[in-house]
């Protein structure tokens, strides 16, 4: 299979769709001529020009609510928010009107929105680096889309713009530029199923984003330790795929959730709870969480290193985990 | 304030012991520095002395003495005089105790103690979800399973474990109930008293013989044993130690003993074959830097291998004289845990029980072990010419070494150089 990095999939994904039914445009800064800041609409702007790839000024309350807006009347708008963090100044559309309008009318509208936003600490500093997972977790509605695979990023971007109901679509910066193989053609990832990325018997790492690298390379440093380490992408947090996590845990025991984003009431606390609510009596362990730092993401690359989860630290805890 | 006593930790991985005895009565004063109990760890018994002062008052739903709990266990509090009169033991579920009409005069020693009220808190016993669920399914009793996760808490290998036993120990014996209900049965078979006389004897496994079991296994399980044999001519030895036992009786010191002996010559073979003095250490081959003995000593408790340390700096007066006390420590249980830690390589001795060969097992993660043979006479040929033959003391040894530290040709070597310093002492005796 041809190999293309995570960005170029999420965009042959966008353009598939974009090609396929009119009714979906792109907003936000800087993605029309320029092609996105993050190279997410490379390439488009020649194919569909200002109709469908408009660029916004910076006013993410106000385009956000236009396109909730465009959504209810049967448009398929796609918001590149380019970071996270500018989401925020979109919460009160997101929130109040974006998710609860399909609640509010008795499903008698959709609303049909894709938000792209890059997450996660990449030499971003405190302003460009927000995870923030769980604020999205924790409302009704809206789908929360974490791909981590190139041909993840294509067919759940794809499926995202499909679904009728506002996703958070939400790509780690350091993912951008990892290769992978990506089917051709029509491949649609569907929500609420995790992957199994590798096996093992003695614990079950779940990591979140850009954290699955990083279990994956622990996992190989954990078999030089004769500890065999599962490792499991849930690809999307709401839905959660509880199922395929209490499968691994009834056959590991041990639960370790990695997640780079804050440990209180984030997605690792949420994943523990439900573990202990469904999977209580399969585990031979307490469910330990590894988190990033409390602390909001430092720009200083060793300081940056500091706070987040690394292959070293995650092998560490799943050291401590299997002498509970 | 009442000072607690506690379970103390008597070497560095100690995780539990148990109380042996109280070497106080209940509400006997106490000073500090004085012995107050003794502690049984994983193969020593030690004397514990009080850190403070005051009247002893042990917790009457304390450890009962040789049970195991972790370290760090309340066991009872020294009370100081002037609290003695209004002390009583906290607990969740204790009323304040109404000062009774007649107090004792402070600063009496009670003669006898006080009812006590006890809280009937039970000690908790921790078992992880997971665990609890196999027990159930394989009808294990967890609540007296010995637990190995962190802080004691039984975890499902534990409770696999215990169902194993469980099945090795229900199978075997079968002795046929007694059924009174059924006469005409009854008849043929053994009376209740007659299956009391044929039944087997159990005992708890003490926590000694658990170690030695544990350890025994582990060894053979992991390391990859194999045994040379050789057969000494030990005359000159023999003349040796006749002459430093004589030389002893004049200078009233005490004489080496063939252990002694053996221990300071395998340790000059030892300094000449450093990769027979090592051990793995992950994935590192580590050759220690000194060389420390361990003598196997039978006990009534079982097998206690206290150590010579740094044999090569000691002369073998010195070692006589260390070995003698060693020796003495163990075989009365007052050897200190350190005291039995750190060995390189190890000795042991069935020559008494007129035992020629044996395969011992390594002390992990030792790389070898010497089996010491009998002394004994043998009509040996000196010379084939001349078809000469002498009586000569022999002996044998077995040495079992770890064959993935060094291979079969390393290891004769080094028998082949204890042989030759057997065979003729002056040869080390030089230093």
């Amino acid at each position: 299979m041809r190999e293309l990095t995570f960005t170029d999939a999420a965009r042959e994904g966008l353009a598939e769709e974009m090609a396929r039914d009119d009714m979906i445009f792109v907003v936000g800064e800087g993605i029309g001529a320029r092609g996105g800041n993050f190279n997410t609409t490379v390439g488009l702007y020649d194919l569909y020009g200002e109709k469908r790839l408009r660029d916004t000024p910076i006013s993410e309350r106000g385009f956000t609510g236009l396109c909730t807006g465009a959504a209810v009347l049967g448009a398929r708008p796609v918001i590149d928010f380019m970071f996270l963090d500018f989401e925020l100044d979109a919460l009160g559309e997101i929130i109040n009107q974006m998710s609860r309008l399909r609640w509010m009318s008795n499903g008698q509208v959709k609303v049909p929105i894709v938000l792209r936003g890059g997450v996660g600490l990449a030499s971003t500093g405190p302003h460009h680096s927000a995870n923030l997972f769980s604020i999205f977790m924790h409302l009704p509605g809206l789908h929360v889309v974490t791909p981590v695979f190139p041909a993840d990023a294509k067919g759940l971007l794809k499926t995202s713009i499909r679904t009728d109901d506002p996703v958070i679509f939400l790509e780690h910066k350091k993912l951008m530029k990892l290769k992978g193989p990506v089917p051709d053609g029509e491949h649609l990832v569907p929500f609420g199923q995790a992957s199994v990325v590798r096996q093992g018997k003695d614990l079950t790492i779940v990591g979140i984003s850009f954290t699955v690298i990083e279990a994956l390379n622990a996992a190989n440093l954990l078999e030089k330790e004769g500890i065999s380490a599962e490792v499991i992408d849930p690809r999307t947090l709401a839905p959660l795929d509880l199922a395929t996590i209490l499968e691994s845990v009834s056959k590991t025991h041990r639960l370790l959730v990695v997640d780079e984003d804050f440990s209180p009431c984030g997605a690792g606390a949420e994943i523990a709870a439900q573990v202990m609510e469904q999977g209580f009596y399969e585990l031979d362990a307490p469910v330990r969480r590894l988190n990033g730092a409390f602390v909001p993401g430092p720009y200083s690359p060793p300081l940056e290193a500091a706070v987040i989860p690394s292959a070293q630290s995650i092998a560490k805890a799943a050291q401590a985990l299997m002498v509970e | 304030m009442a000072f607690e006593i506690t379970l103390p930790r008597l070497g560095w991985d100690m995780v539990e012991g148990s109380l042996a005895d109280w070497l106080k009565k209940d509400g006997e004063f106490v000073k500090a520095g004085e012995l107050l109990f003794t502690v049984e760890g994983d193969k020593a018994i030690q004397e514990i002395e009080a850190l403070d002062s005051g009247y002893l008052k042990t917790l009457p739903d304390g450890p009962q003495k040789g049970e195991k709990v972790p370290v760090g266990t309340l066991l009872g509090y020294l009370v100081p005089e002037e609290e003695l009169a209004e002390f009583h033991f906290p607990g969740p579920a204790l009323e304040p105790v109404p000062v009774q009409a007649v107090a004792q005069p402070a600063g009496l020693p009670l003669e006898t103690p006080a009812p006590v009220p006890v809280d009937g808190h039970k000690k908790r016993v921790y078992i992880s979800p997971y665990a609890r669920r196999l027990a159930q399914g394989l009808g294990v009793d967890w609540q007296g399973i010995h637990g190995s996760g962190k802080g004691g808490r039984i975890m499902a290998l534990d409770v696999e474990q215990a169902a194993l036993m469980k099945q090795k120990t229900t199978v075997p014996v079968a002795v046929p109930m007694p059924s009174p209900s059924v006469s005409t049965i009854s008849a043929i078979q053994p009376t209740a008293a007659q299956a009391a006389q044929y039944a087997a004897e159990r005992h708890a496994i003490t926590p000694l013989r658990k170690k030695i079991a544990e350890h025994m296994a582990y060894s053979a399980h992991t390391s990859a044993p194999v045994t040379l044999t050789t057969e000494v001519d030990a005359t000159e030895l023999v003349a040796l130690r006749k002459a430093l036992k004589e030389d002893s009786a004049i200078t009233g010191q005490p004489a080496p003993s063939y252990n002694d002996l053996l221990a300071k010559l395998s340790c000059l073979a030892l300094l000449e074959h450093p990769l027979i003095n090592a051990r793995i250490e992950g994935e590192e081959v580590v050759q220690m830097g000194t060389v420390n003995i361990a003598v196997a000593v039978d006990t009534e408790r079982g097998l206690i291998v206290p150590v010579l340390k740094d044999v090569q700096t000691k002369t073998l007066r010195q070692l006589a004289r260390e070995s003698a006390v060693l020796i003495e420590r163990t075989r009365s249980g007052s050897i200190t845990y350190e005291e039995l830690q750190g060995a390189t390589f190890t000795i042991t001795n069935l020559g008494m029980f007129e035992i020629d060969a044996f395969t011992p097992i390594i002390d992990l993660p030792q790389c070898a072990i010497l089996g010491v043979g009998r002394i004994a006479p043998k009509q040996v040929v000196v010379d084939v010419e001349t078809e000469k033959v002498a009586i000569r003391q022999c002996m044998m040894l077995s040495l079992t070494f770890d064959h993935r530290l060094v291979d079969g040709a390393q290891a004769a070597r080094f028998l082949q150089r204890v042989k030759r310093f057997i065979e003729r002492p002056y040869l080390w005796m030089a230093g």
